[in-house]
């Protein structure tokens, strides 16, 4: 059962040949693959120290740490990109049962992608006498009563008459009687001068065409027709994609406010700064108070314990901003209101990846610092929960 | 008070968008405009000649591309003529409606042709978004546009069933929408019969925040031309004209982290709404609209948002949406295109919400068409940290 050009079998079958066993070098897993369905089936990729190992499974797929599992023609789909796979992950055609981001990180990397090798079709000279009806112009042949054959010789070959009459137009395979005019050639001549790769003149005077009877009816009969157009020309326009990447190093002036932030952070202090209006402590400090208008110069130091009242537990695997990298997930981001700080204002950053199955509204925290603090955000590693 | 006054009143005569979809490799990003900006024109009913001025508008730092108005001249049809660029995020479609509404208004423009587009496959979002924080301090902590802090306090405040359910039944609703728009990108089919199996265990992204609740990437562009009273009068038009009334935008300090304090501020959704709805006369947004458009980027975030929009308290929002007041049939239908959940050009995103509101109010949206006649519509567009703008389009010229 084939979908958008291949079957199932054929990506799986492809499998050792696409495999780059030097990016495997740290994988240790067993992934199932069901696709469900006409042309569908049970595979089980094992991937292990840079070797993979591809197996057909009848029954049921066992000791595999994820799976994969679609319909034939959505396995297909997403395999090759003409379905999205985010899409077929939210109208669940497409299920994976364990870590998601092995579909996004790990298979784009040990796997070179399955692509159908496009076959070229070869247009032959019953596909282009197919079309001669259709290219009939009848407003060109208004009155015209002809008969033309054409008698092909070799692959592909064989005999057809071509009728014009009372503004018809029609085909017949083998040669009619009383033809104006018969065309002898090898069918590839054919078909060349239809695509235009041969010119019909420089064909008949190197004596590639025999002309039987009405010379001129034989020059005559492309205006009764519109011209042929190979329909597999259209794949060679050329649609390209063009990869760049952009990596520049940028460097940012702390100013005087933030620079006393950094200052603090090299001495594990994490400070505020307080509006004189309506005393709220702002973390980190901002210029002025974006309420009133003013601006805050007194600095208070927070926490450096706090409570937490919300959070983000990350199962998406998105890249490091700062790395490109894609993160181990989950992560979570916290957000706290550090002991000292007005109610109002909260600080986010980062809980240690440990905690995160005793994270909950109402936990209290405290931040772990890097052994030498050098006035950067890596000072603080993570918020830990107090247990 | 600021003042806040229109010399003269702004119509849109003319409308384009493009398919919506995640791949355009047929199309390079001057073609996927031109296409936008050639069917507004058609629509109008006018040709280049007619436009003094161009406002273009999309989310820079995606494609990585500065000035991509002028790589793009040769498809908005811009040479030669006054053109303005606008990039403020995820609002930009919106700012673009708005700064083209306010060039007519004052005069010194009589048609202004409004771009809005991203092609979100050639871009980098995660990379964009992330650049966008403030690299001092929030930039390593900033991921990109997704959260489950919404999720998180709905279903304390609600009780994790009926959020839960909420927040489905505004995304299978927003996907029954997408089904009636040819133009939509994601249209998944769903029922609400999936509803407990999608909830329990389509794919984690954010705590409850799933693959299912969240908007997608597309590419598209979208193109609208704005044209004065007078000119309307005078010339015609080829569409029903429909007026932009009024329009408000809020901003808010440039932090996230103090949105989840134990005191919460006021959100930018609620401030705009009041401003615009207290200086327009509208005591009841809910009744007085036939339609609202709105920036929809999670489900969480929707059904939470509609409360603020629509001044609703406690959980008056929930219980519109669970008596079917915001369903295509309802008392104000919300997003009959299928929103940003179901299609997301960023740069275009904003601008789709009044242009798709203006189809709904002209009456030619095609099978996502409110049955019912459409007087006044709302469109909202959203971006950054929480900023807001919200449009308000009427039929008559009668405010």
């Amino acid at each position: 059962m084939k979908y958008f050009g291949t079957t199932v079998a054929d990506i799986f079958n492809t499998m050792p040949k696409r495999f780059k066993p030097e990016e495997a070098k740290d994988v240790d897993i067993v992934i199932g693959y069901e696709a469900t369905g006409p042309g569908g089936g049970k595979w089980k990729a094992t991937i292990k120290h840079g070797t993979l190992k591809v197996e057909t499974v009848e029954g049921e797929l066992e000791g595999c740490n994820t799976m994969i599992q679609a319909d034939a023609e959505t396995f297909v789909g997403v395999t090759l990109g003409k379905i999205t796979a985010i899409d077929a992950l939210t109208n669940q055609k497409l299920r994976v049962v364990g870590d998601v981001k092995l579909l996004m990180t790990l298979l784009p990397k040990v796997f070179i992608p399955y692509s159908i090798i496009p076959e070229k079709k070869e247009v032959t000279a019953r596909d282009i006498l197919s079309t001669v009806r259709d290219r009939f112009r009848a407003d060109k042949a208004a009155g015209v009563i002809m008969s033309f054959g054409y008698d092909l010789a070799g692959e592909g070959g064989g005999q057809w008459s071509i009728i014009i009459k009372d503004g018809q137009c029609t085909v017949k395979e083998g040669l009619e009687d009383n033809l104006n005019v018969k065309m002898t050639m090898d069918a590839s001549t054919y078909v060349g001068m239809m695509t235009g790769t041969l010119d019909a003149v420089t064909a008949f005077t190197s004596g590639k065409v025999k002309i039987d009877g009405d010379m001129m009816a034989a020059g005559a009969t492309a205006k009764y027709f519109n011209k042929y157009v190979d329909p597999n020309a259209q794949e060679a326009e050329e649609l390209l994609s063009l990869k760049v990447v952009t990596s520049v190093g940028m460097r940012f002036a702390t100013g005087p406010v933030m620079g006393k932030w950094f200052a603090g952070l090299k001495e594990k202090k994490l400070l505020a700064n307080v509006c004189p209006s309506c005393k709220r402590t702002q973390i980190p400090p901002r210029e002025i108070c974006a309420f009133c208008h003013v601006r805050a110069g007194e600095y208070k130091e927070l926490g450096p314990e706090g409570t937490v009242n919300n959070y983000d537990v990350v199962y998406y695997a998105s890249p490091d901003p700062l790395t490109g990298v894609v993160r181990d997930t989950p992560y979570a981001g916290i957000f706290v209101v550090l002991d000292g700080a007005t109610p109002e204002d909260a600080f986010s950053f980062e809980l240690k990846k440990e905690d995160i199955p005793r994270l909950k509204k109402g936990v209290r925290v405290r931040p772990v610092w890097a052994e030498k603090p050098k006035g950067h955000f890596s000072d603080i590693l993570y918020f830990e929960i107090i247990s | 008070m600021k003042k806040h006054r229109k010399n003269r009143n702004v119509a849109i005569t003319g409308i384009g968008q493009t398919a919506l979809s995640s791949h355009k490799e047929d199309q390079n990003q001057v073609e996927m405009v031109h296409e936008a900006v050639r069917s507004a024109l058609e629509d109008a009913k006018l040709t280049l000649d007619d436009i003094d001025c161009v406002v273009h508008g999309n989310m820079e730092l995606f494609e990585m591309q500065f000035q991509p108005d002028m790589w793009h001249a040769l498809g908005s049809g811009a040479y030669g003529k006054d053109e303005y660029r606008i990039t403020t995020g995820g609002t930009t479609g919106a700012t673009v409606v708005c700064a083209a509404d306010n060039l007519v208004a004052s005069g010194m423009y009589e048609t202004v042709l409004a771009i809005g587009f991203e092609k979100l496959q050639e871009a980098n979002t995660t990379g964009g978004i992330t650049n966008m924080a403030d690299p001092l301090w929030f930039r390593h902590l900033q991921t990109g546009a997704l959260t489950a802090t919404t999720a998180t306090e709905m279903i304390e405040e609600f009780g994790e069933k009926r959020a839960r359910r909420a927040a489905m039944k505004y995304r299978i609703m927003m996907d029954k929408h997408a089904m009636l728009n040819h133009r939509a990108h994601r249209r998944l089919g769903l029922e609400y019969e999936q509803m407990e199996d999608l909830m329990k265990n389509s794919p984690q992204l954010v705590g409850e925040l799933r693959l299912i609740h969240m908007c997608s990437q597309s590419d598209g562009a979208c193109a609208m031309i704005f044209t004065s009273e007078d000119s309307v009068k005078k010339k015609g038009t080829a569409q029903p004209p429909v007026w932009i009334r009024d329009h408000e935008t809020s901003h808010r300090e440039e932090t996230m982290s103090n949105l989840f304090g134990f005191k919460k501020p006021k959100m930018t959704h609620r401030d705009c709404a009041e401003k615009l709805f207290k200086r327009n006369g509208i005591k009841d947004p809910v009744e007085y609209f036939d339609v609202f458009e709105m920036y929809d980027p999670s489900a969480w975030w929707a059904v939470d948002w509609l409360r603020e929009f629509f001044l609703l308290k406690a959980d008056e929002h929930l219980q519109l949406l669970e008596s079917g007041a915001f369903d295509l049939d309802g008392k104000c239908p919300i997003n009959p295109s299928g929103g940003v959940i179901a299609s997301n050009p960023i740069g275009a995103t904003a601008m789709l919400r009044p242009a798709e509101a203006a189809m709904q109010i002209r009456g030619d949206a095609g099978p996502h068409q409110i049955k019912k006649n459409v007087q006044h519509a709302l469109a909202s567009g959203f971006g950054g940290t929480l900023w807001t703008v919200l449009i308000m389009l009427e039929k008559d010229l009668n405010w």
